[in-house]
């Protein structure tokens, strides 16, 4: 007679445990750029708790940031929301990849899990997917786990810096914390030389254009760096 | 109010954004002609907010303290040599407190 091996699938508690385990490392890897964030509302004229909002409503470190920085300095919101926008494009590209592994998902619960797709909500779960041994509901409690675990550390790590942010001397470098957490995803971001060349000539555009009106030295030098970017890529 | 109302709106221009890819776009694929200055927006966008946050002071171009210059740039050397994000706060204040009592 022979056995048969059988593994029971793992249950949706189980994914959703696992979701959160995984994305753990990832979550330590953006809380200083939450903290960062957090610092900057704290230090900001922006009101504390709309700008605490901002995480859960823009869902994007970077935009956040942005968004915070540009209102603190009076930018018109045009100028904002645009920046801010140019800064979370790249989520559209996780979109458009992440879409397939939720095909049989209904159009309620793919609303929903575009809500907190961003950067470690994506890496994670694009790669647990790419084993295929997950059905729909699977895959949907897995990144259930993840996002929620994202999103509780990412809200409470900007509380714990609103609050401290102003408590803190200005000799700890707090008001250098942004640029800081930007120029470490930029030194993610720039892999290839495409996007050096998109970087490089973006910046030198927009130092060039710093007395632009509403601050448009940022979009003209994006959009002046894509096309260095474009004229370089193979 | 104001804060209120940009806030709200670039979250939900965003999330109709992100929403309406992973709706619509599902199992489909975007053409390479969008997809290369996609990939593009992020770098560009980063450095142009870097610059002009380091630069720009009052509306106007200036030069920055060489102190901030040097701890970005160390930063960012930690990242590319690590490729972990925390070691931009581990290497970058230290060097901007270390160059301030230098009196760089």
């Amino acid at each position: 007679m022979t056995t048969i091996a059988v593994t029971a699938a793992p249950s949706r508690r189980a994914l959703l445990w696992e979701g959160c385990r995984d994305i753990s490392p990832l979550v330590i890897g953006v809380l200083p750029i939450g903290f960062a964030i957090g610092a900057a509302i704290g230090t900001s004229t922006v009101p504390a708790l709309a700008g605490w909002a901002g995480g859960p409503v823009i869902v994007g470190g970077a935009a956040q940031l942005v968004t915070i920085r540009m209102l603190d300095t009076g930018a018109a919101p045009a100028a904002i929301l645009t920046a801010a926008l140019l800064v979370n494009a790249r989520v559209m590209m996780y979109s458009a990849a992440i879409a397939p592994w939720f095909r049989d998902a209904s159009r309620r619960q793919r609303l929903l899990v575009a809500f907190p797709l961003i950067d470690p909500t994506f890496f994670v779960s694009a790669a647990r997917f790419q084993r295929h041994d997950l059905d729909q509901r699977g895959r949907l409690a897995y990144y259930a786990g993840a996002a929620i675990t994202l999103m509780a550390a990412w809200m409470g790590v900007q509380a714990i810096a609103i609050g401290a942010g102003s408590a803190l001397p200005e000799a700890v470098g707090l008001h250098l914390a942004a640029p800081l957490a930007f120029a470490g995803l930029l030194a993610k971001a720039t892999a290839g030389r495409p996007q050096v060349s998109a970087a490089t000539v973006a910046a030198a555009v927009a130092v060039a254009g710093i007395a632009l009106p509403f601050q448009c030295g940022v979009l003209v030098g994006v959009l002046v760096g894509i096309a260095a970017g474009i004229a370089v890529s193979p | 109010v104001t804060a209120w109302i940009v806030i709200l709106s670039i979250g939900v221009v965003s999330y109709a954004l992100r929403a309406t890819v992973l709706v619509t776009v599902a199992g489909r694929t975007l053409p390479e002609s969008l997809l290369v200055p996609l990939s593009l927006v992020g770098p560009a966008a980063l450095a142009a907010l870097l610059a002009t946050f380091l630069f720009a002071h009052g509306g106007t171009a200036s030069t920055p303290p060489a102190a901030e210059v040097i701890a970005v740039l160390a930063g960012m050397f930690a990242v590319r040599r690590t490729g972990n994000m925390l070691y931009v706060f581990a290497v970058g204040l230290p060097v901007l407190w270390l160059s301030a009592l230098a009196g760089v």
